[in-house]
C-alpha cells in the first residue's frame, strides 16, 4: 500500500499517483523522509553555504558548476576529481554523490546511479552508467558505460532533468 | 521486397497464429469461408482468395499434412512487414506482496518504415447528418457547408454518401463515385431541419449505404454528426456498431453543442476503435471533420484487434487509448484498439491489478494474445502478431524509475480519470465527493499550467456546490480538454 502524502488516502501498491487527489506518488517520499548518508549532507552542506554566500575557498577551487535549467539552481563541485549523480531512496547499497532527488529527480527519470562526471588532466568527461531514461549532451543520447569529453556551456539530460554544465576554465 | 516475401502462409491467410489448434483453424476458415464465398464477394480477386483459403484449410486441417507444410515453413513466424510493436512497464518487476498491485503497461504500435510510403487506400465513407428541429439555423448552415467541402476533398477512387435523420432517415447521397459534384451540392443544400433524434435511424441508413461497397481493399468509415440525445434506441445503435466492428467499419462521432450524449456516442463509437469529438463551437465543424478526413485516409492498419486471456489472478482494470486519437477502450476481447496511421503510432495504456495468489510464482503473465490487424492498403492477409505481458516477481520493489512515457502519460490520465470519476459521482447524486475531486483536478490543471480548463472545473466545482449539478457543456469542456492534454502528452514523448 502506498499512503499520499496529501490526502492521506490508501493507494494499491505500484501506483503512480494517488487516485483521490491526483498528487504524484512516487518519488514524494524520497523527499519526505530522506536517508541520506554523512557524506551526502556534507555535500549538500558545502552546497547551501554556497546559496547564501560562498566561501573564497570554495569558489578557488570549484571547476564544475550544475545549472538545474528547470529551477535555476547552481551546484558547485569542488574538492572531488570525480562524482557520480543519481538519486537517494530507501535501501540503496550504492549512493550516488550528488543527490539530485529535491530537483524532480523522480519524475524526470533520473537512475539512482544514473552517470559520472570526472576530471582528467586535459578533459572533463561524462559517462553514463546504463541509466533506465538514458543521459544526454546537447540532445544527443550517449551510449552507456562509454566516457564523453564536455565542453563549457554543455546541456547534459539524465532522462528529463536537464543540466547545464559550467567549466572553469582556467 | 520480393513477391515471394510478401505472399501470405496458410496461416496468415486465416488469421491465425503457428500454434493454433485445431478448433481455431476450424472457426478461422468458417469465418473466412463466409466472407468470402463467391455468392456473396463482390470484389475481384476475392474468389481466388476463397480458393487459396480451401486450400489452406486443407492442408491445415489434417495434422499429417500440417505438419509436413510447418516444416517448409521458415523457423520464425514471417514478421510483420509494415508494423512494430514495443512494449514498456511501469516497474521493473513485480513484488511478492499479501495485497494487491498495480502495474502499468504501454504498448506502442507504429508504421516499421516510417519513410516508406504506402499508397492511401480509397475511402468507403459516409456522413450520417443529424436534421432534427435542434440543429436549425447556424449549425445546419455550417454542417452542410463542412459537408459540401468534404466532397470536394474526395479522390475520384474514394465513394461516398450522404444520409440525413430525424426520427426517420433519408439518403441524400447514394454511395458511389463522384462525379457530379455541383448538382450533389445543392442536393445537401436542400436538406430542411425537423423532427427528433433517432440516431438508430441515421446509423441503419448509413450503414446500408457502406454495406454496398464493402471491400477489404477499401476503409469503410462512417462519421455521425448530431447534437442530440436519443432515447430507447441505444441498445440497437450499440448491436449495429458491433456488426460493423465484425465488417471492419469504423463508426466516429463528432458532437456539436451541449446536448449530445458523449457518453452513449463513446460507448458506440469505441466498439469499432473510434472515439467522439466534441465540437463547442459550430465554427469548428468543417475543421474537425476535415482532421477526420485526413486521419482515415492517412490509415496504414484499421482497427486493430487485440484478442486476450489475462493470467491467474490479474486483472484488466482500465485500458486508454493515448493516439492517435485520444478514448477509452471497451475491456472485453477482443478489443478494438483503433487504427494505426501512417504517421502517427497507435499508443495503448492498460492498468493491470495483480493478486496477492498471482505474486507467489516467480513469472506473472498478465495478458497474452495476440493482435489482428486489416490493412485495406495490403491485399494479401497481415499474419497476427503474439503480445504478451509479463514480468518477473521479486521480494524488493526494482531500481529503476518508470518510463517516462508511462509518468508523463499517468500524469495526464489521472486527470481524465478524476474528471471521469468527478461526473460518476455528481451522477449518483454524491455531490461533496464530485466536488472535491473537481477541485482537486482544477488544482493540477493549473499546476500544470491549464489555466482556462482549471478555471472550467473550478465553476464546475462551484456549480455542484451550489446548485448539485454540472452544467453540459461544463461537464464536456473538462472531459475532451483533458483528453486532449493526453494526446499531447503521448506526442511530447515521443
Amino acid at each position: 500500500m502506498i499512503v499520499c502524502s496529501k490526502c492521506n488516502h490508501t493507494n494499491m501498491d505500484g501506483a503512480m499517483f494517488c487516485s483521490e487527489c491526483g498528487a504524484q506518488l512516487i518519488g514524494s517520499d524520497v523527499l519526505t523522509t530522506q536517508n541520506m548518508s554523512m557524506d551526502v549532507v556534507e555535500e549538500s552542506a558545502k552546497r547551501d553555504a554556497h546559496s547564501s554566500k560562498p566561501a573564497p575557498s570554495a569558489v578557488l577551487n570549484t571547476w564544475i558548476t550544475l545549472h538545474l535549467m528547470d529551477t535555476g539552481q547552481m551546484l558547485p563541485v569542488s574538492d572531488r576529481g570525480e562524482f557520480t549523480l543519481g538519486r537517494i531512496s530507501e535501501g540503496q547499497p550504492i549512493m550516488p554523490d550528488i543527490d539530485l532527488s529535491p530537483y524532480q529527480a523522480y519524475a524526470n527519470g533520473v537512475s539512482r546511479l544514473h552517470a559520472v562526471i570526472k576530471r582528467t588532466a586535459s578533459r572533463i568527461l561524462i559517462m553514463d552508467l546504463g541509466s533506465a531514461n538514458g543521459t544526454y549532451i546537447n540532445g544527443k543520447r550517449l551510449n552507456p558505460n562509454i566516457e564523453h569529453p564536455l565542453s563549457n556551456g554543455d546541456i547534459i539530460a539524465l532522462g528529463k532533468l536537464k543540466i547545464q554544465v559550467l567549466l572553469k576554465t582556467s | 521486397m520480393s513477391m515471394a516475401s510478401d505472399r501470405a502462409d496458410y496461416y496468415a491467410l486465416l488469421g491465425l497464429l503457428r500454434e493454433a489448434s485445431q478448433e481455431e483453424i476450424k472457426h478461422a476458415y468458417y469465418e473466412a469461408a463466409q466472407r468470402l464465398h463467391p455468392d456473396k464477394n463482390q470484389t475481384a480477386g476475392e474468389t481466388e482468395l476463397f480458393l487459396e483459403v480451401q486450400r489452406a484449410y486443407e492442408v491445415l486441417s489434417n495434422v499429417k499434412r500440417r505438419a509436413q507444410y510447418d516444416a517448409t515453413l521458415p523457423k520464425e513466424s514471417t514478421p510483420l512487414l509494415f508494423v512494430k510493436d514495443t512494449v514498456e512497464y511501469s516497474r521493473p518487476n513485480l513484488v511478492r506482496l499479501e495485497e494487491p498491485q498495480l502495474i502499468y503497461v504501454l504498448l506502442e504500435m507504429s508504421p516499421r518504415n516510417a519513410d516508406e510510403k504506402i499508397p492511401a487506400p480509397p475511402l468507403n465513407l459516409c456522413l450520417v447528418l443529424d436534421r432534427s428541429t435542434s440543429m436549425q439555423g447556424d449549425k445546419m448552415d455550417l454542417v452542410k457547408a463542412a459537408a459540401s467541402q468534404l466532397m470536394r476533398t474526395m479522390r475520384s477512387q474514394d465513394i461516398f454518401s450522404v444520409v440525413s435523420f430525424s426520427d426517420r432517415a433519408e439518403v441524400i447521397i447514394p454511395a458511389s463515385y463522384q462525379t457530379d459534384r455541383t448538382k450533389l451540392q445543392s442536393r445537401i443544400q436542400m436538406i430542411r431541419t425537423g423532427g427528433a433524434t433517432e440516431i438508430y435511424q441515421g446509423l441503419e441508413a448509413g450503414m446500408q449505404e457502406i454495406r454496398r461497397n464493402l471491400d477489404t481493399q477499401r476503409v469503410s468509415h462512417l462519421i455521425l454528426l448530431t447534437d442530440g440525445q436519443t432515447y430507447g434506441d441505444e441498445q440497437a445503435c450499440l448491436q449495429l456498431a458491433e456488426e460493423a466492428a465484425s465488417k471492419k467499419v469504423g463508426i466516429s462521432g463528432l458532437g456539436i453543442g451541449n446536448d449530445w450524449n458523449d457518453i452513449f456516442l463513446d460507448a458506440l463509437t469505441s466498439r469499432t476503435g473510434n472515439n467522439s469529438a466534441y465540437i463547442s463551437n459550430p465554427q469548428e465543424i468543417t475543421k474537425l471533420l476535415m482532421e477526420k478526413f485526413n486521419s482515415i485516409t492517412n490509415t496504414l492498419a484499421e482497427d486493430i484487434l487485440l484478442e486476450f486471456k489475462l493470467g491467474e489472478g490479474v486483472s484488466l482494470n482500465y485500458a486508454f487509448r493515448l493516439q492517435p486519437e485520444g478514448g477509452p477502450l471497451v475491456l472485453d476481447s477482443p478489443m478494438h484498439l483503433g487504427p494505426i496511421l501512417q504517421d502517427t503510432p497507435l499508443t495503448v495504456i492498460f492498468e493491470f491489478v495483480v493478486e496477492p495468489s498471482a505474486s507467489k510464482s516467480a513469472q506473472v503473465g498478465l495478458l497474452d494474445g495476440s493482435l489482428k490487424m486489416a490493412m485495406a492498403a495490403r491485399p494479401m492477409p497481415v499474419p497476427p502478431l503474439r503480445v504478451r505481458f509479463e514480468q518477473s516477481v521479486s521480494d524488493t520493489p526494482g531500481d529503476d524509475p518508470p518510463p517516462l512515457s508511462i509518468i508523463r502519460a499517468l500524469s495526464r490520465l489521472t486527470l481524465y480519470r478524476m474528471q471521469e470519476r468527478a461526473r460518476e459521482e455528481a451522477q449518483a447524486g454524491h455531490y461533496e465527493s464530485a466536488t472535491r475531486h473537481l477541485k482537486n483536478l482544477a488544482q493540477h490543471l493549473l499546476d500544470q499550467g491549464e489555466k482556462d480548463l482549471a478555471k472550467t472545473a473550478l465553476l464546475e466545482a462551484n456549480n455542484l456546490e451550489r446548485m448539485q449539478s454540472l452544467s453540459e457543456n461544463g461537464g464536456k469542456e473538462i472531459k475532451y480538454g483533458t483528453r486532449a492534454l493526453l494526446l499531447s502528452a503521448a506526442e511530447v514523448s515521443k
